[in-house]
């Protein structure tokens, strides 16, 4: 991408001034996106995205700047304009760069290049029709399709020079249904580290129609009830409510400045025994895994709770140094516009021994959970919202009727200690996650589960 | 890259859209230089400066429109950019007629200022200066503040140019700051937070204690909060947070969701959707509003509308394509977020105009309700197809007329139409909410005859 020589006289550029550490980061991107809405194909959008970050340390300060002018003359300028910005000190060393070779764990066998503009959209047309076909209720359907083929390099002044390039595609199934007084949605999708390999009829159809199914069973479903429940929460994509509920509480970026109801707590109980927590980059072609994070570390598996007991945080470089940790490999950003921090990769609660059946049939009364929506949190004082696509009332240890427009609120502490029965059927689902450096994949996962008393929103009739 | 140059690259690429088959063709091209810094113990703690610019072709054949966009900007990329502009032309199979603005009316561009040349005048130094001084003025001001979480000041200057083969030549330079404050305060072993932001391009406007304050007083107001018991309830709705609530709502207004039996409002124009009090305005030339503007992203002349006029549904926003289809004039609300994206439909500075009540007036009128100042998880928890919203509220429990005591871990659900049309009362005291997107939204404080809240 940019010679060794050059990469070179960037980092003394950078370092002119002060400074104990400096970085690189140049990616080199090829986007593509298709939408379909009634039937028809009507956008096609591709590009490519060029740009270069540099970033510089001295103790806990940090600074960044970007360029997408990637001439040597104009990022030597900058790397001396960024040294500016710390207060003069003596010239930080450089060690000689060494090439390491990245071992890729995530085959890729169609690149996207490769595959024709053609097949993506027979893709979202069959998905369009499966959608469609399904019931007449559904009036409209949304088909998006993405792929991305990125190339990264980093350097820096420890010496690393690290190269990866991470392939990712997404297709993804809105329905909507409509009668003559309501419109409900369902969307499902599927999406990976990987090439167009991941599509085959079977999982194409399997989205479409699920969309489509949640979409006519929440226009047919009553109001949700409000006020405090048993919440039994599916596997798969329910695992949002760890990443919102704890997961946020657990990046350096919130744990470093005591920002997070969790900082300080090692070693500390923090959930009910039944909860493992695992956040795990490393997880063959997963939506949310990576070689490398984008500081140059490999990618880790990090237990995060074991038991209960809080293990590890999720640390960067420059949060590390401020809680004295090291690195574990968490350090994303969604391109050369955000300088890295702390991030979750793929996060799961690990599997326990009921099943999913015993868990329903344990409940006396309650709420089914079967697909979350999206949620938010507030790190510091880890209040939770999330929103439920589709979800049903339980009635003595049996699912009785299906209810829309539920929510779920709370606190993650308190949540986290009232799980009290975790089911053995893990999955995981694809979602972004938007956060200080910007918007990513992850995965978020868990078996079934089961919380105690959370407060459900929902909607009493006049 | 001086505009020199970059009008000749711009010129060349117009003049061979033609030879790669295009009817027409438009350019798009942004610049942006921006700053951001935050402060956290009274030091430094992030510092950022960047610079980026990035072109976006569209080309036109037999009312299909293909783009194509990059972010190295020479004459190298144009062959590429045209080809991939075609490729992707070729694929589309929607029947929607699409354009290039050709302005044969000659409609006439309003003048509009965005840009502050005093603001550019001020140094870093003096922005990370004041930041020191509001962190420290935080924990001055109350000695609960446990943690200043976010402290961070950023601006930017922006450089916009349309130009396409029908003789449009526009060009906007902007420039703006924000400044994002936010704190915790603990009380025992409670925590609260509260956040305050404040932008525009007037450096001299900026009063940092007000901002430091609000953000403090919104926590501390807040220690002690309890849920509620679960209930339907009235509520009044303060001005920031309903135009939180028109923001997530914006999309119905959208011809585009219209069309395509994607709104709630579909089929309801000239009919009543709300309190005949209620008027909703899109108003793109408000000075001092920062998403203000002269032409939309198609190069369109921007115009004030009634959305609603007194609960009656006027119009939607369109954009050319959309016009089209509806068979009236664009109302310049093309949008695009980047050179990356499609034209899509966004309002500028959209906001319920005022009424004549105090908010201490509408309050007075609840004998047992809630007062809302925050509405958590509007990215999830709102439906904009159907309406229907649950969402994570704060606020306080209003008793005989008077705010009595402050209240979390609840929810509100209701339904974004019924309650524009469950609007009891409209304050005086219309508000904006920070820019998101290229939109600006704004609201006075409303009560809502009645909400359901899920707490205990």
């Amino acid at each position: 991408m940019v010679k060794e020589n050059v990469l070179k006289e960037i980092l003394v550029a950078a370092l002119s001034h002060g400074g104990d550490f400096a970085e690189i980061y140049i990616e080199d991107r090829l986007n593509k996106s298709i939408a379909l809405i009634s039937g028809a194909i009507e956008k096609s959008l591709s590009g490519r995205d060029y740009g270069v970050g540099i970033r510089i340390f001295n103790g806990l300060k940090s600074i960044y700047v970007y360029t997408n002018d990637a001439s040597k003359n104009n990022l030597v300028k900058l790397a001396k304009e960024a040294a500016l910005g710390l207060e003069a000190g003596e010239t930080g060393t450089i060690k000689a760069l060494s090439r390491i070779n990245v071992t890729n764990h995530h085959k890729i066998e169609r690149y996207p290049a490769s595959v024709l503009v053609k097949d993506k959209i027979d893709l979202m047309k069959r998905a369009y029709e499966q959608s469609k076909n399904y019931d007449a209720l559904i009036k409209q359907v949304k088909v998006n399709y993405m792929d991305y083929d990125k190339r990264i390099l980093i350097a820096n002044s420890e010496g690393l020079l690290k190269e990866d390039r991470q392939v990712r595609t997404r297709l993804s199934v809105t329905s909507i249904a409509r009668n003559n007084s309501e419109m409900q949605t369902g969307s499902d999708n599927i999406g990976g580290h990987i090439g167009f390999e991941l599509y085959n009829e079977k999982k194409v159809d399997a989205i479409a129609i699920e969309s489509a199914r949640i979409a006519k069973t929440m226009l047919l479903a009553d109001k949700c009830p409000s006020g405090k429940m048993d919440v039994v929460i599916d596997n798969g994509f329910g695992g949002v409510i760890f990443h919102e509920a704890c997961g946020h509480g657990l990046e350096a970026t919130s744990v470093a400045k005591g920002n997070s109801v969790y900082a300080g707590k090692i070693g500390e109980k923090i959930a009910s025994d039944l909860v493992t927590a695992i956040d795990d980059g490393t997880i063959k072609n997963a939506w949310g895994s990576s070689n490398i994070d984008d500081e140059g570390f490999k990618t880790e598996k990090n237990i995060l709770i074991e038991k209960g007991i809080l293990k590890k945080y999720m640390v960067d470089r420059l949060n590390g140094r401020r809680m004295k940790m090291e690195p574990t490999g968490s350090s994303r950003r969604q391109n050369y516009r955000y300088a890295p921090t702390s991030r979750m990769t793929n996060t799961y609660i690990d599997n326990g021994n009921s099943t999913k059946e015993e868990i329903i049939g344990n409940t006396a009364s309650g709420l089914f959970a079967k697909k979350l929506g999206g949620g938010s949190v507030n790190p510091l004082t880890g209040e939770f919202n999330f929103n439920v696509m589709e979800a049903y009332i339980i009635k003595n240890g049996k699912i009785e009727k299906p209810v829309r427009g539920a929510s779920l609120i709370g606190k993650g502490s308190a949540v986290l200690k009232n799980i009290d029965m975790v089911g053995n059927n893990l999955a995981l689902g694809q979602g972004n996650c938007g956060s200080s450096s910007g918007s990513l994949p992850v995965n978020v996962g868990q078996p079934t589960i089961r919380v105690k008393n959370i407060t459900v929103g929902g909607v009493k009739d006049e | 890259m001086n505009s020199t140059k970059l009008d000749d690259i711009i010129e060349k690429l117009l003049n061979k859209s033609e030879s790669h088959g295009f009817d027409g063709a438009e350019i798009m091209v942004t610049s942006q230089k921006d700053f951001e810094a935050s402060v956290f113990e009274g030091d430094i703690d992030e510092y950022s400066i960047s610079e980026s610019s990035g072109l976006s072709f569209r080309g036109i054949k037999n009312g299909v429109i293909g783009y194509a966009y990059t972010e190295k900007i020479d004459n190298t990329s144009s062959e590429l950019l045209l080809k991939e502009a075609m490729d992707n032309l070729k694929v589309i199979d929607s029947k929607d007629q699409e354009f290039i603005f050709t302005n044969e009316d000659e409609r006439s561009y309003k003048e509009i200022n965005q840009f502050n040349e005093a603001h550019n005048k001020v140094s870093n130094e003096e922005k990370i200066n004041m930041l020191k001084k509001m962190e420290k003025e935080a924990y001055a001001y109350d000695h609960r503040v446990s943690t200043v979480n976010h402290c961070i000041f950023g601006d930017g200057n922006q450089l916009l140019k349309i130009r396409n083969t029908y003789n449009i030549d526009l060009e906007e330079k902007s420039n703006g700051f924000y400044i994002y404050f936010s704190v915790g305060v603990k009380s025992k072993e409670e925590i609260q937070s509260g956040y305050s932001i404040f932008f525009g391009n007037d450096y001299k406007k900026v009063d940092y204690k007000s901002i430091v304050h609000e953000a403090v007083d919104k926590a501390v107001s807040l220690l002690g909060a309890e849920p509620i018991k679960s209930d339907n309830y009235p509520v009044v709705i303060e001005n920031k947070t309903f135009a939180s609530l028109l923001k997530a709502y914006a999309s119905i207004f959208s011809a585009e969701a219209v069309q395509k039996g994607l709104s709630l409002l579909k089929g309801k124009l000239n009919r009543e959707i709300g309190h005949s009090g209620l008027t909703i305005i899109d108003h793109p030339h408000l000075e001092d509003k920062m998403a203000s503007r002269s032409f939309d992203s198609e190069g369109v002349p921007t115009q004030e509308k009634k959305i609603v006029e007194n609960g009656q549904l006027k119009t939607f926003l369109h954009n050319l394509k959309t016009a089209n289809k509806a068979q009236v004039e664009s109302t310049g609300n093309a949008i695009r977020y980047s050179y990356k994206s499609s034209v899509g439909i966004a309002p500028s500075n959209l906001y319920i105009e005022a009424g004549k009540l105090s908010v201490e007036d509408i309050v007075k009128s609840i004998d047992n309700g809630l007062y809302i100042v925050s509405l958590e998880g509007m990215h999830a928890g709102i439906n904009p197809v159907s309406g229907d919203f649950s969402l994570a509220a704060k606020g306080f429990l209003i008793k005989h007329g008077e705010k009595i005591k402050p209240v979390n871990q609840i929810t509100v659900s209701g339904n974004f139409l019924k309650v524009l049309q469950a609007i009891e009362m409209i304050g005086s005291d219309l508000k904006f909410g920070l820019p998101s997107g290229a939109s600006v939204y704004g609201a006075p404080s409303i009560k809502v005859k009645s909400l359901t809240i899920s707490g205990n």
